[in-house]
């Protein structure tokens, strides 16, 4: 063998160790991307008789991008304006400012005719679960319908719990007044890690929000 | 003959590289069945490029007026476009219920489409590239909207 040839092999050989075991920065860049995205799951499931289902998957960055473009009240700039008329008697800014600035464990409850709302803080993470009672008794309350029949009372009971981070919180509180920020909530989230967000029970429907690194719903 | 095959290896080496151009971005699939007798059935492949090529090739005006009426979208579909490049795989939306199936899945970079219903079935794909050639076109034509 040529010593040129040698100097030739021996060159291809140690590029080729070098290739292969060196970090390739491209797939490193991808690795930790798909580490760090992370998906907003929605899921409906409805018992009627259609037993209608719903599945909604959307990748949190796409939706920090995509919310800004937005314009359509309530929501502009990624911002959503709530009209104080649309909380009926329960002020949700001040019970989540109060939550903020209190200790763990300590909690809001409001007890009224017809919910129940419990709020709680945990471990870094608020807690609100929502009862509402007398449900059956509003639906028969509620005037007929075309058909002239009454609509049944099924539900006596429905049961929203909702889980987010303080630091969501934070972030979705800090647009200003009668604002939510939910850009600046995703991205809160999107550093969190996998929650589960909200479950909403009762006797027709399940809805089930949460987070997680899958690109597909369970 | 010696020349006879040149001039034949030019012309398929020219077929092949316009084939491989028009069809670089992929193609737009639709099928479109009515379920009911005598319902219509519509099946075509129409390459991609065609959107671009197109845009190019429509009248400012026309585009323009494209634009201002999708003015409200037009942001939202920029973003959309721009974001779905960066899931190549994804099931973004699965709705059902006891007599229809609604799909938006991003399979390999292509979106599809998929409804299907007692009255029809509908399925449209394309390249994710596809939206992004419209929303482009649509920005150059009437910029700052």
């Amino acid at each position: 063998m040529k010593p040129s040839f040698r100097r030739l092999v021996l060159a291809a050989a140690v590029s080729l160790a070098v290739n292969t075991f060196a970090p390739v920065p491209g797939l490193a860049q991808t690795q930790t991307a798909s580490k760090s995205d992370q998906w907003i799951h929605v899921r409906v499931e409805s018992k009627d008789d259609g037993g209608e289902t719903v599945r909604v998957n959307v990748p949190v960055d796409m939706a920090v991008k995509v919310l800004p473009a937005i314009k359509h009240q309530p929501l502009h700039d990624g911002k959503v304006r709530i009209e104080n008329s649309h909380m009926d008697d329960v002020d949700l800014r001040t019970i989540l400012e109060a939550v903020r600035s209190s200790k763990d464990g300590e909690y809001v409850t409001v007890e009224g005719h017809d919910d129940d709302v419990r709020v709680a803080k945990s471990g870094g993470y608020l807690y609100i679960h929502v009862t509402e009672k007398n449900k059956a008794e509003k639906a028969a309350k509620e005037p007929e319908g075309k058909e002239g029949h009454a609509k049944p009372a099924r539900s006596k009971e429905s049961k929203v719990e909702v889980k987010v981070p303080m630091k969501v919180v934070d972030a979705l509180l800090s647009a200003g007044k009668d604002e939510l920020d939910i850009v600046a909530a995703l991205h809160a989230l999107s550093s969190n890690g996998d929650t589960e967000l909200v479950t909403v029970k009762d006797d027709e429907n399940t809805v089930r929000i949460w987070v997680d690194s899958k690109n597909v719903s369970d | 003959m010696v020349l006879l095959a040149k001039v034949g290896i030019g012309i398929g080496a020219t077929l092949c590289l316009t084939a491989g151009w028009v069809f670089h971005e992929g193609v737009i699939r639709v099928d479109v069945d009515e379920a009911k007798p005598d319902g219509a059935h519509v099946h075509f492949w129409v390459p991609a490029t065609t959107v671009s090529a197109g845009m190019r090739l429509t009248p400012r005006h026309y585009l323009r007026q494209a634009a201002e009426q999708s003015r409200p979208f037009l942001p939202v579909l920029r973003e959309v476009a721009k974001e779905l490049r960066k899931y190549p795989d994804a099931e973004l939306l699965d709705v059902r219920d006891s007599q229809n199936h609604v799909t938006m899945v991003v399979r390999d970079g292509r979106l599809y489409l998929d409804a299907v219903t007692d009255a029809d079935n509908v399925h449209i794909s394309f390249p994710t590239e596809t939206l992004r050639d419209v929303a482009d076109g649509l920005e150059e034509a009437s910029p700052g909207i």
